[in-house]
């Protein structure tokens, strides 16, 4: 019994670190904008799909495909900004609105070019197991993507604390005037944070595709996912998302192996009614912080 | 070196600044005073391109800055200090000073100018980690001074640095002033304490109802008239 406890706090781990790739992307927009961007997770999946045509029609290695992926969904994130930018009055709520719309769009867009099939990856590496200490049991793809959680994780965390247009996006979200006084343009600030975000979303979405199966409908469960790591984490908190993230993981799958798989989703929302009870403004959170 | 021509300029519907025209000097320091409500920020902020205006022209060098955005003319070397509660209160003191070396010109000597700024004021140093909204007053402004330093500025315009600052704090300031002006930078102060600011001034503008009301270089102004005008100002607008 507590082997099957210590492999589902070892897989949860695992698991945390994919859903970090999946937050991140939505956590930089709120942070740094207080937009929430409910197009996110339609984005993260439109990066699987084009995984899926990469692999499927022309036989290249999802892996590969990264920059294809990324390429399209950055491209999709700045249109999204080109549409929010032109919000004139209430951008916080008037863009819930409006990445809802665009989601619902992307998720037909999805439905049309893909049909409604269920998609996994048929590359072998993936599945292929990786035994840690003869106790701990995951596949490549798990073992990859957390990898790459973590250091997409501390990359962007260093990216805002100490590069020159991370630091510009704090300040524009601290105070606009004072960063235009600066001599940054919130702009071009805000576009960068829209690429990034894209970017992440691309490289999640990857992930999903090998990790998990895919289709068309599962956009707005990822969205979710992504909102309620971002509130457990503190509103815009990166280092928050990781350890947020690793939490819902673990109760997810100790949830599995305890209890039910059916009751899997389940967890991961109490706990966040509950952190909304105990800790209003999230386990790293400080009212209004970035970073 | 920059020249305010007839500048009509508000916000919204409400206008603040009447027909307004000045000249700023290179090398001098450029002192307005003026009662609360005469539009001495909403100036500050026009020249800077954070309002614009709605008749009347501003030049730089000789070269309109009408269409040019904040952000350029920072780069074009005219920046300002606002006042202290204009920090970025959730990042650090640090972080705060480094933002002012945003602009490029400024990045290579980022490092070295921290250094002086913290050289300056040492109680920065010293909170350099702390987040900027957990500061005093006179440490907020210190910051939002240290800040402007590290843009290497040509021009700086200075809004109200003393203002509801202890004694001790806004010697500091004034010490940094006369320390910008003895480096040659070109200085706008607007400032309430008229006393203080005349004693570093060049050239000295009264400001009331959004005009100028008084110009004079700061060796023939005396202080009992300037008061008379700024205290009949404020009779007048009541």
């Amino acid at each position: 019994m507590s082997e099957l406890v210590l492999q589902s706090l070892y897989a949860g781990l695992l698991a945390g670190g994919y859903y970090a790739l999946i937050a991140l992307g939505l956590t930089l927009i709120f942070g740094t904008m207080k937009v929430i961007n409910l197009a996110h997770g339609e984005m993260v999946l439109l990066a699987a799909y084009i995984a899926y045509t990469a692999e499927s029609v022309y036989g290249i290695n999802p892996v590969l495909a990264i920059p294809l992926a990324v390429a399209a969904v950055v491209l999709t994130s700045v249109m999204v900004y080109g549409l929010v930018s032109r919000i004139r009055q209430d951008r916080e709520l008037n863009s819930l609105i409006l990445t809802f719309g665009i989601g619902i769009v992307l998720t037909n867009f999805v439905l049309m070019v893909w049909s409604a099939d269920i998609r996994s990856t048929n590359v072998p590496w993936f599945n292929e197991p990786v035994v840690i200490g003869e106790a701990f049991y995951s596949t490549s793809a798990q073992v990859l993507f957390f990898l790459a959680g973590l250091g997409l994780t501390a990359a962007l965390w260093w990216w805002l604390g100490r590069s020159w247009y991370g630091r510009a996006l704090r300040a524009v979200a601290s105070n606009r005037n004072a960063a235009m006084l600066m001599g940054v343009n919130p702009r071009t600030t805000e576009v960068i944070s829209f690429v990034i975000a894209g970017l992440l979303a691309g490289i999640a979405g990857v992930a999903l595709y090998t990790v998990a199966v895919i289709h068309p409908d599962l956009g707005h469960n990822l969205t979710i996912k992504a909102f309620v790591i971002t509130v457990l984490a503190g509103l815009g908190s990166i280092p928050g998302v990781l350890v947020g993230a690793m939490l819902i993981g673990v109760a997810e799958y100790m949830t599995i192996t305890l209890a039910s798989s059916a009751l899997q989703e389940l967890t991961g929302m109490v706990m966040f009614l509950l952190v909304l009870f105990i800790r209003p403004s999230g386990l790293f959170g400080s009212r209004g912080r970035v970073g | 070196m920059l020249e305010v021509d007839k500048l009509r300029a508000g916000y919204g519907a409400i206008n603040i600044l009447w027909d307004l025209s000045l000249t700023i000097r290179e090398g001098q320091t450029t002192v307005i005073v003026g009662p609360n409500g005469a539009g001495k920020t909403t100036l500050l902020r026009a020249i800077m391109g954070l309002i614009k205006a709605s008749r009347g022209d501003i030049r730089l060098n000789g070269r309109t800055t009408a269409n040019r955005a904040t952000w350029d003319i920072v780069h074009d070397g005219v920046i300002m200090i606002p006042e202290g509660r204009l920090v970025f209160r959730d990042m650090t003191v640090e972080d705060n000073l480094m933002m002012g070396a945003f602009p490029r010109h400024c990045r290579k000597g980022a490092k070295q100018n921290l250094a002086q700024v913290y050289d300056l004021f040492p109680r920065l140093a010293e909170r350099r980690h702390q987040a900027a909204g957990s500061l005093s007053g006179g440490e907020a402004q210190m910051v939002a001074m240290g800040r402007g330093l590290m843009e290497e500025p040509k021009v700086v315009l200075i809004d109200e640095p003393s203002l509801g600052l202890a004694p001790v704090v806004v010697d500091e300031i004034f010490r940094i002033i006369a320390r910008l002006k003895r480096e040659g930078r070109t200085i706008v102060l607007v400032e309430q304490n008229t006393h203080r600011a005349l004693a570093v001034a060049d050239h000295v503008y009264l400001m009331r109802s959004g005009q100028v009301a008084l110009s004079e270089p700061a060796s023939a102004v005396n202080l009992d008239r300037l008061h008379d005008l700024y205290f009949a100002a404020e009779a007048a607008g009541a």
